[in-house]
């Protein structure tokens, strides 16, 4: 009896989030088309205005539960590391030292992003280490070449060759070595790199639509799967 | 003419043949899908590992769920979805990291729903979905954290990815571990192609429901992707052939041959 109860309110929540998704979808796509449509829509008066404000509406309430999500990402940052600690794992003095982190940066941070406290944050501890980062890739992408440059069938081949003709001519020593390496650098990046990638960039904006369709659709259900 | 009416045609004509191909597919009619070795090995992983006794690292990413990333963010929800059900059998939840908390949301709802069965299982999988941080390094630097201290076996690095991808993906590769890469955008195909050992290359990513679970709305839509593809390719071609030779009435031709495209493979598939 419980069991049945339990399923019929399943699945009336599973087709209640349905009917929500696929409705507030189909505003906000309204809303896109509604701010490109030149003139009235089907000369209908005021029908842009009120898809308009629809549209506006749910923006807003997105950017409230993205807030919220935010919030609950603390928490689960705080459950995690606080769970290392607990069970005494080996790196847990990074946990603590993540903690300890989060807590002054929210207690210095009370004045808001553009206060003093928190603007020295930024600039002097997070940036630094963020910068310091990234300078690292310079050292990963050499590892990672010295990886990728290894030749066991045509497809690396070409890969190989394209970049020492790109790396030879982006630097001056190509230049000395044949004059024209540069003119072949340029045609590479301008003709078959651009080619590929615009062909990928196409396959990615109908992969995109499809899958926003499908959800639109109600055949992709992410939020009751 | 009117850009927004021209769009909503586009999109009622996608809308109409993955109606179409959906019903077709739920009727029986299966597309033939070429190999994609990724997702071959990325049925293997779950089973590596547990026979390691080592954990898998997800990672979905620094997109969002509620920005242009958002299709990124699906696909890596596929496969973490796909993961999440082997997991289950075994009761060996993966680490599922990510960079924006809506994403973390939809990741908690992937993992307890396969674990639904059981409540220890649903906990212990809940524990290992980890939001890292919102900026891409502190995110990188999570994960390269997760990738060197925890006992993992396997990384499968789905979603949206910028540069930070190649700090990950070299500390995957520094410690030898099957590394699985996947994103849309093509700046950072390169750093997935150099570290990863299969790779997942633009629109590959979207396919993650049909290869792995056999969706029919999934596979539909692969099939009306390729077919409007050849439109775009159609018209593309039109257009510069009536650019160059300035022959406006070589678009009714093309017109004729769209339609004569189209209406061949939906005969095609009603047999």
């Amino acid at each position: 009896m419980m069991a049945g109860i339990n399923e019929t309110i399943s699945w009336i929540s599973r087709v209640g989030l349905t009917v929500v998704a696929i409705v507030v979808g189909l505003f906000v796509l309204a809303d896109m088309f509604a701010n490109q449509w030149a003139g009235e829509i089907f000369g209908i008066q005021g029908l842009k205005q009120i898809i308009g404000g629809v549209g506006y509406f749910l923006v807003i309430w997105t950017a409230i539960v993205v807030a919220f999500a935010l919030l609950l990402g603390v928490v689960n940052v705080v459950n995690v590391h606080w769970g290392h600690i607990h069970a005494r794992k080996s790196n847990s003095i990074y946990s603590m030292v993540l903690l300890v982190s989060l807590a002054v940066t929210l207690v210095f941070g009370i004045g808001g992003p553009s206060s003093s406290n928190t603007q020295f944050i930024f600039e002097y501890i997070l940036q630094p280490l963020e910068s310091t980062l990234f300078a690292l890739l310079a050292i990963f992408i050499a590892t990672a070449a010295f990886r990728a440059f290894r030749v066991h069938d045509l497809e690396t081949f070409f890969f190989v060759l394209f970049a020492i003709i790109v790396l030879l001519g982006q630097v001056p020593v190509g230049l000395y070595l044949w004059s024209e390496l540069p003119v072949i650098k340029d045609w590479i990046l301008e003709v078959p790199t651009l080619a590929g990638a615009r062909g990928i960039l196409l396959g990615v904006a109908l992969g995109t639509i499809a899958t926003g369709l499908r959800v639109l659709l109600g055949a992709d259900r992410p939020y009751t799967d | 003419m009117n850009q927004a009416l021209l769009a909503l045609a586009f999109l009622l004509g996608f809308i109409g043949l993955l109606t179409f191909f959906t019903v077709r597919v739920r009727a029986g009619q299966k597309p033939a899908l070429r190999r994609i070795r990724a997702f071959d090995t990325l049925k293997e992983l779950m089973g590596r590992a547990v026979e390691s006794g080592r954990m898998l690292h997800v990672s979905l990413g620094v997109g969002s769920m509620a920005n242009q990333s958002t299709a990124d963010s699906l696909a890596g929800l596929s496969v973490l979805n796909f993961l999440s059900d082997q997991a289950a059998e075994t009761n060996t939840p993966p680490i599922v990291s990510m960079s924006d908390p809506t994403v973390m949301l939809f990741a908690q709802n992937a993992v307890r729903t396969a674990h639904a069965d059981s409540l220890a299982g649903v906990e212990e999988a809940s524990r290992q979905v980890r939001w890292i941080a919102p900026q891409p390094a502190a995110y990188a630097a999570g994960v390269m954290n997760i990738l060197d201290s925890e006992e993992v076996d396997g990384t499968v690095m789905v979603g949206k990815f910028g540069d930070e991808y190649l700090l990950m993906g070299e500390t995957a590769a520094r410690h030898g571990m099957a590394h699985i890469g996947g994103t849309s955008d093509p700046n950072t195909l390169p750093f997935i192609y150099a570290s990863a050992q299969e790779t997942l290359l633009g629109e590959e990513i979207y396919a993650a429901g049909a290869y792995l679970k056999n969706n029919p709305a999934n596979l539909a839509s692969l099939v009306a992707q390729d077919g409007i593809r050849w439109v775009v390719a159609l018209i593309i071609i039109g257009g510069v052939l009536v650019a160059t030779l300035n022959w406006g009435w070589l678009w009714i031709l093309i017109a004729v041959l769209i339609a004569v495209f189209l209406a061949s493979i939906i005969v095609s598939w009603l047999r």
